[in-house]
């Protein structure tokens, strides 16, 4: 029975307790510095950006005082995925559409022709993987859960002004921060309860999954229902106690930006405009071709 | 004063329901059973989107909407593919599985309820898979052919399952079943 003990299941906020720099951040500013880092990375898609991009994560792990393996553990599982997705693009090349010019074979073996634009394609994903998942870990290793929350609402606040419910959505995810757990042990029961009346819930392995579909609506349906039921015992309850929307209300922990904070934020604004303005294109192209010299 | 406590309610209901859909989702995203069904190919077809639907179907677009929003940002912020770690294509996609699952229900609900809830369910997975599939194929991670196989293998399973579980939750919730089952007692 174990196996069924859900609660195991639910990590969310890895926080990892330090007092480094990155640790101290306001986490308003923290997550829009996070924000702009996630934006470089995603429009990055040449060698040199990605090298520069991943020699900064891994430079900020240090700051926050991380352990470098820590940070890096979230990679492992993505590892099987990537070696695939390489093998197939090697094996399948893909023909982008209007995303790449003129590619050049570089390697042709039988019938598996290696182009340049697939190797990059390799690298550069690979490199923005590792780089996404090292920056997201960080944000959860140094940032409690309340402190995102908080970070959140208080990002979307001036927006309150053209109708963004920014106190409406705080509640939201601290509603289903708050339930996960609490479903976690609900649908425990469900699963015990089905077991009891003779349900087998093992794996069914991967060329049986119509049957694993089939086991899953004896768990789902119930879940459902069950939650909109507490979803009903919650609103009496928040109507009971006059809850009427975020105008209004104070709250007990306040944020407030220190110089830190905005030297923070003007490093990430001016790395971001950095990493999309320069032309890496044309970098790439002459480091390859410098390198192409020896 | 009738006109502020029905907004006040609308707005705690809205608030509540989604919250405990997005719990649903990540409580999903993270048990061994429940979330994804494994699947010969190596890829999972997924059940993560079902809160979206039920909670645009229930509450109405806005709901489905955030549901699917949080939906991405979980999906993005816990992936492990390159696939999902685009921001573009984990959180985009979402965000429209609610909408188009309620705006397909609100559409033939005067046809029939169930009929439109199924109809409901069936479209807002198939948002989330056309449109995932589809920004991956434009952003270069996935060949045409190859995003069409996988639309069609996982897709369909998707919608399936997504269709049995939201009408037999809705219909439930809703007690349609009692009014077309013949008997009103």
């Amino acid at each position: 029975m174990g196996e069924f003990e859900f609660l195991r299941y639910v990590t969310i906020g890895q926080y990892l307790p330090s007092d480094s720099v990155v640790h101290r951040l306001d986490p308003r500013f923290k997550l829009l510095a996070f924000a702009l880092a996630v934006v470089a990375v995603t429009f990055s898609s040449t060698y040199l950006a990605n090298a520069i991009l991943l020699l900064v994560v891994l430079l900020l792990v240090v700051v926050a005082r991380v352990p470098l393996g820590y940070a890096l553990q979230g990679v492992r599982p993505a590892l099987p995925v990537l070696a695939f997705l390489a093998l197939f693009q090697v094996l399948l090349p893909p023909q982008p559409l209007g995303l790449t010019g003129d590619c050049s074979p570089v390697f042709q073996w039988a019938f598996v022709e290696l182009t340049d634009c697939t190797v990059r394609l390799i690298v550069v994903s690979t490199a923005r993987l590792v780089e996404l998942i090292v920056l997201t870990s960080l944000l959860t290793f140094s940032t409690t859960m309340t402190e995102l929350v908080h970070g959140t609402e208080g990002l979307l606040a001036p927006l309150q002004r053209i109708g963004v419910p920014a106190h409406e959505l705080s509640l939201v995810v601290t509603i289903a921060l708050r339930f996960v757990p609490t479903l976690a042990l609900q649908m425990e029961r469900i699963v015990k309860a089905q077991i009891a009346r003779g349900a087998d819930f093992g794996t069914a392995g991967r060329f049986r999954f119509i049957r694993t579909m089939r086991r899953l609506l004896p768990l789902l349906i119930p879940l459902f229902l069950v939650s909109l039921r507490r979803s009903e015992a919650l609103i009496v309850a928040m109507e009971a106690r006059g809850y009427t929307g975020g105008k209004g209300r104070t709250r007990r922990m306040r944020l407030r930006a220190r110089p830190d904070d905005y030297l923070a934020l003007a490093a990430a604004t001016v790395f971001c405009i950095v990493m999309l303005g320069v032309d890496f294109a044309a970098l790439d192209q002459a480091l390859i071709a410098w390198l192409g010299c020896f | 004063m009738e006109t502020t406590r029905q907004t006040t309610t609308v707005l705690v209901r809205r608030i509540v329901v989604t919250g405990i859909m997005v719990a649903i989702t990540v409580l999903l995203g993270m048990l061994p059973v429940g979330g994804f069904i494994p699947f010969p190919t190596g890829v999972n077809a997924t059940t993560l989107h079902i809160p979206a639907v039920i909670g645009g179907i229930l509450e109405g677009w806005p709901v489905g909407g955030l549901i699917g929003f949080f939906f991405g940002l979980f999906s993005f912020l816990r992936a492990t593919t390159p696939l999902f770690k685009d921001p573009l294509i984990a959180i985009v996609p979402r965000l429209f599985i609610g909408v188009t699952a309620y705006f397909a229900y609100a559409g033939l609900k005067r046809v029939n309820e169930l009929f439109a809830v199924g109809v409901g369910a069936a479209v807002g997975t198939a948002t989330n898979t056309i449109l995932v599939l589809g920004l991956a194929v434009l952003r270069g991670y996935m060949e045409i052919g190859l995003a069409v196989t996988v639309a069609v293998t996982h897709g369909i399973p998707e919608i399936i399952v997504a269709v049995v579980i939201t009408v037999a939750v809705v219909a439930t919730w809703k007690q349609i079943a009692r009014r077309s089952g013949g008997s009103s007692v």
